[in-house]
């Protein structure tokens, strides 16, 4: 190893990338834009569900039962229609997510003491927003049956409302949320989006700068000179790894000044386990590159491991503890999963090593194996 | 050699002829890169298939009990968070050692039983129970305390209701509401319904953004791009064969994807008609292909385009419905919705595949979808012919 050698081999690398100036913003560019367009516009809260009204009764009851949908931030009421029939088409062109029915006579049965039933028809193509739905209607549900059940206590066994309702429900659920009191999901977004544009952007770079020497044929420079293999692997990766912590720094900026997600962890100890990170992500990028020969391919192949197993492998969207033994396998393998659980520790939880040194380990153990199988892949003899 | 054309038919028929020509050379050229092609494959068959096994719904998460009580009931009131959205961890012995377990990420929920929880319950009195819910994921914070809300409050009322002695009959006397729910679709709200066609629109717009941009850049960047100038191809027809070859693959693709993936394995319903889905899925490659060639055009080598497309690829797919519904979204970032081709996309691939919906509900969506494919192509089209003037 010859520190002169690296050296002069990284500021070639780094003069040709300043020279391709749009290449050069754009790698500053791609990472930002990414996440202010996430940080803004990614929301899984499940909010302003439109939702239609078939009142087949139309009386003061029903209309009071409705309003509690109407009333709460969760529905957005798109108006009445006349038979069930009619909510087929509304719901197949996603006009309305959830649809409530109330049945003729429904006044009258409670007003006799009868029961009467409420059927609510939900849209299912989205699992996830449906389970959510579900929820909100159960809750409102049970609110206006406590209700119900408080008003009848009172009347038979004559006591105030207060009482009847604690005697109707008598344990009061307190809920604590914590790391995040306030359920803002830009804060938990925020954190992971850091895994996610670090995952995507490095590697990207670097497979194609790798690979534009291969294709272009100015590789063979390289394999003529005696720039040995791993002074060029360093040095010719040390400018993107490099444009990876400046963009750590900026994204970790709009995260914590943009979004406002608090940072109660260890800068310092953020900061190098993001730097494991990236150097692991240029990793993937470096390895790609060895294996193809096209920049399409690199592209391609780039996808296939990071973009892939970033959305779906890593708690960005997908909770890995809902997974299956298979799934969670496999978000075992890649990366991305262990820097979510340290960017959301730093951030929301303030852990620091002694919680994560587990997680840390297995991302430098990644970096460690890239960085040591594309050592042993890269050849400067090239078999034909 | 063939004398030259003079007839207006014959003129055509050779336009024909270099057109096929031409996409027989792209189909070649990328039939060559193995890797790529194996790449084509693994995202068309077993990302789709992998996707079909990921759940975002709360499966089995872990609680914990501090239970103070140590009674009949505080253990009924535990045993009652259980499968498939919970399970059971465990007892803690102090709340510090709960919240060193949702420190760690061991356990999602702590449920906090305070003492004399069994004598109050009998006697009538009010009680508190604490949950506290790891909300760093706020997904799953939500599910899990919204479900957690309705066991205790389900458990709350029977035993108020047993210790009242209101039995079944009586209840049936007092006026409540019975909350009945029909899901439409799909029906068991299986996520392998969901994901894979999801995962399925995802890897079309990521080729179809792809695929053309880089065989355009590519021809530039080698400089072969001068061969394809001086032969009597015109711009229009060195970009449409790109573009043809390109959807080509892509929906022999989708048609793999469909029939081995999500009918063989996951047994997706197809409602509607798969005529109509190819139609669409056309269109859309054109459109989003339109889009690719666009960047082609602003970038002089693959790295530049490969970044252009990562800025225009990732807000696409996540902002256009799958992941975030419109009705959630800003209202400036929903008018963007409305220019992304993606959107359009999703509207019909789920109405057509699950919702069994035909033309006459989605015309709308197709019309969207016809106009915005339009304006983008042609001006993809004009970006290309003008960048060899």
């Amino acid at each position: 190893m010859n520190p002169r050698r690296i050296r002069a081999l990284a500021y070639k690398e780094w003069r040709e990338i300043l020279r391709d100036r749009l290449f050069f913003v754009l790698a500053f560019v791609v990472p930002a834009a990414l996440m202010l367009v996430f940080g803004y516009g990614l929301t899984l809260d499940v909010e302003h569900l439109p939702f239609a009204v078939v009142d087949q009764d139309k009386s003061a009851m029903s209309r009071d039962y409705l309003h509690r949908f109407m009333d709460s931030r969760y529905f957005d009421y798109q108006g009445d229609v006349a038979s069930e029939r009619d909510l087929a088409p509304l719901l197949a062109d996603s006009r309305i997510r959830l649809a409530i029915v109330i049945p003729p006579r429904f006044q009258e049965n409670l007003q006799a003491g009868r029961q009467a039933a409420v059927q609510t028809v939900i849209d299912g193509t989205f699992p996830f927003r449906t389970a959510s739905s579900k929820g909100y209607v159960t809750a409102i549900n049970a609110a206006y049956n406590r209700d119900q059940l408080a008003d009848y206590l009172s009347r038979s066994q004559g006591v105030s409302r207060e009482t009847a309702r604690t005697m109707a429900q008598p344990i009061a659920v307190q809920l604590r949320y914590l790391y995040n009191q306030e359920m803002k999901s830009v804060w938990s977004i925020g954190a992971a989006l850091m895994m996610f544009v670090l995952m995507v952007t490095p590697p990207f770079l670097t497979a194609l700068g790798v690979v534009r020497e291969k294709e272009n044929g100015s590789i063979y420079n390289i394999y003529a000179s005696t720039v040995s293999r791993g002074e060029f692997l360093i040095g010719k990766l040390t400018p993107y790894v490099g444009i990876s912590i400046t963009n750590i720094l900026i994204l970790w900026a709009l995260a914590w000044g943009l979004f406002g997600a608090p940072f109660k962890g260890h800068p310092l100890f953020f900061f190098l386990a993001s730097v494991i990170y990236v150097t692991c992500t240029t990793g993937v990028g470096l390895l790609v590159s060895l294996f193809v020969r096209t920049q399409v391919a690199a592209m391609m192949l780039t996808v296939v491991v990071t973009i892939v197993p970033s959305v779906l492998y890593s708690g960005l969207l997908v909770p890995i503890a809902s997974m299956d033994p298979a799934g969670q396998f496999e978000a075992h393998l890649f990366p991305a999963m262990y820097y979510t659980d340290i960017a959301l520790g730093s951030f929301l939880k303030g852990v620091g090593l002694e919680q994560l040194w587990g997680k840390v380990l297995a991302l430098a153990f990644y970096a460690v194996l890239l960085w040591s199988a594309s050592f042993l892949l890269f050849h400067k003899r090239p078999k034909a | 050699m063939t004398r030259p054309p003079s007839t207006l038919n014959s003129r055509l028929d050779l336009w024909w002829s270099r057109l096929a020509a031409m996409t027989v050379k792209e189909l070649i050229q990328l039939g060559r890169d193995t890797l790529l092609l194996a790449a084509i494959v693994y995202l068309f068959i077993f990302d789709v298939y992998m996707a079909g096994n990921v759940s975002m719904q709360l499966n089995h998460a872990v609680v914990v009990t501090h239970d103070a009580d140590h009674s009949e009931s505080s253990r009924e009131l535990y045993y009652r968070f259980h499968a498939p959205y919970f399970k059971l961890g465990g007892e803690v012995l102090d709340a510090r050692e709960g919240l060193r377990l949702l420190d760690r990420g061991q356990a999602l929920m702590v449920l906090d039983v305070p003492p004399d929880f069994e004598r109050d319950l009998k006697k009538g009195k009010a009680v508190d129970v604490q949950v506290q819910v790891d909300a760093s994921n706020t997904v799953l914070g939500f599910l899990a305390s919204s479900y957690a809300a309705q066991i205790i409050g389900q458990f709350g009322s029977d035993q108020a209701l047993e210790r009242l002695g209101v039995t079944e009959r009586t209840l049936q006397n007092v006026p409540l509401i019975q909350d009945q729910h029909r899901v439409w679709y799909n029906p068991n709200q299986q996520d392998s319904w969901f994901m894979p066609i999801s995962e399925l629109l995802t890897v079309v717009t990521i080729m179809a953004l792809m695929l053309p941009a880089a065989a355009a850049v590519r021809e530039k960047e080698r400089g072969t791009i001068e061969q394809l100038l001086v032969s009597p191809l015109t711009p229009i027809q060195i970009m449409l064969t790109k573009v043809i070859a390109m959807t080509v693959v892509i929906l022999l693709g989708t048609g793999a994807s469909l029939l081995l993936v999500l009918h063989g394995i996951f047994a997706v319903p197809m409602k509607g008609s798969l005529l109509l889905f190819f139609a669409v899925t056309t269109l859309y490659t054109f459109t989003t292909a339109g889009l690719g060639l666009y960047i082609s055009t602003i970038s002089r080598n693959l790295a530049q385009a490969t970044m252009l497309v990562i800025l225009v690829l990732m807000p696409m797919l996540f902002l256009s419905g799958a992941w975030t519904p419109p009705e959630a979204m800003p209202s400036g970032l929903r008018l963007a919705m409305y220019v992304s081709p993606l959107y359009y996309f999703i509207e019909m691939g789920y109405g057509i595949l699950l919702k069994g919906a035909g033309l006459e509900v989605l015309w709308d969506s197709l019309l969207g979808l016809a106009l915005l494919g339009m304006a983008i192509f042609s001006f993809g089209v004009w970006r290309f012919e003008r960048q060899f003037k």
